[in-house]
């Protein structure tokens, strides 16, 4: 009997962590950022958002001013996003959020 | 201090003339440009300059790093080893180590586009070997002024250097210097990609007469114009400036050894 609690927790506990990781929130971010004229100067913006947690990759189309951002359990405010811009040498406009 | 030649004169009015403002990210290869740096960031940038003007010839291997401290101001330090020959000889050793700042005190950004302003200041101390340094703590205000878009840029800056007496009593005449550059990115590619923009600059340099003890040397100080063909590549954080200053006018005081040419090689990580 104690062995198949012993085994009934562990796999309850398993399924608790595997259930936790899939459901996990990853949001998608597509901010308009201005100035984006140049890609080694915007590598700033690339190790700015790599210090925050849960963010797990980004990429930018410099045609259209967009810096894409994928984050796990993270948010994005406007007021983060304005000063980290600002820290890197560029002007953050907007965002638009989507759940992946 | 051994006592001052012809030469001796003739090869610090050389290397003073390599004294410039770094360049920091999309900045010309010669002139100044308004860039600094992301606030924390380091740059690291190894260069090389090379310079012969007649007999004159000289090597200066570089070692520059800037700091961001915040997104409009960075500043940093420059090591120089220099290598130096004339009629008279060569000599060789560590140049006169450098402070710079940086600071951008208008920016414009619009989609793809960044106009912006910088005024920088360098200050040369009197720390370098004998043998190569100036003996003199010398100074560097500039102001410049860029339009970087996606597939044009163009850039214009004013940069005038003050230069003190050394303890032989040797003043080399203040300096102005003139920068306009254009720039043209042909393929815009993406963030990872390699990224090439090719570079002409003028630049334009007007020296004073130096003086010796009160008295001006008559074979110092004159203006001198040049066309500088270089070229920006970059990949992600990494980027290679190289340049060639070519002589197209010269009005020198006196006789002097007009510049034959010359080039310079940047490499930079930011980090």
């Amino acid at each position: 009997m104690k062995k198949f609690i012993t085994h009934y927790l562990a796999g309850a506990l398993l399924l608790l962590l595997f259930a936790n990781s899939t459901l996990a929130d990853t949001s998608i971010y597509s901010i308009r950022v201005d100035g984006l004229a140049c890609p080694y100067c915007a590598y700033g913006i690339e190790k700015k958002l790599n210090q925050i947690d849960g963010v797990k990759f980004m990429d930018m189309d410099l045609e259209k001013g967009i810096v894409t951002v994928e984050a796990k359990d993270t948010t994005l405010d406007d007021q983060q996003l304005k000063q980290l811009f600002q820290d890197a040498g560029f002007t953050y406009r907007s965002k638009q959020e989507s759940v992946k | 201090m051994m006592p001052l030649k012809k030469a001796q004169i003739s090869a610090l009015a050389l290397f003073a003339s390599l004294l410039s403002l770094p360049a920091l990210a999309h900045d010309p290869v010669f002139g100044l440009g308004p860039h600094v740096l992301f606030k924390g960031g380091i740059e690291i940038a190894p260069e090389v300059h090379i310079s012969k003007a007649g007999d004159d010839k000289g090597t200066e291997l570089g070692m520059g790093l800037t700091y961001g401290l915040t997104g409009d101001w960075a500043a940093g330090i420059e090591i120089p080893y220099i290598d130096q020959s004339d009629a008279s000889g060569s000599s060789s050793g560590q140049g006169d180590l450098t402070l710079f700042t940086k600071y951008r005190f208008w920016r414009e950004d619009s989609p793809g586009l960044q106009e912006s302003m910088t005024v920088a200041f360098k200050l040369k101390t009197e720390s370098g070997d004998d043998e190569v340094s100036t003996g003199t703590t010398d100074s560097i205000l500039g102001l410049a002024y860029g339009y970087e878009g996606r597939k044009w840029y163009r850039w214009t800056a004013l940069r005038y250097r003050f230069n003190q007496e050394d303890d032989a009593g040797l003043r080399r005449g203040n300096k102005l210097l003139f920068d306009l550059v254009g720039g043209i990115r042909l393929k815009q590619t993406g963030y990872r990609e390699p990224d090439t923009v090719w570079l002409l600059e003028l630049n334009g340099e007007s020296g004073q007469t130096a003086e010796l003890n009160g008295a001006e040397l008559s074979n110092t100080g004159g203006t001198q114009w040049f066309v500088s063909p270089g070229i920006f590549w970059t990949k992600r954080n990494f980027a290679v400036k190289a340049g060639v200053q070519i002589p197209i006018a010269s009005n020198l005081n006196g006789i002097q050894q007009e510049t034959d040419y010359r080039a310079k090689l940047v490499l930079e990580w930011h980090l």
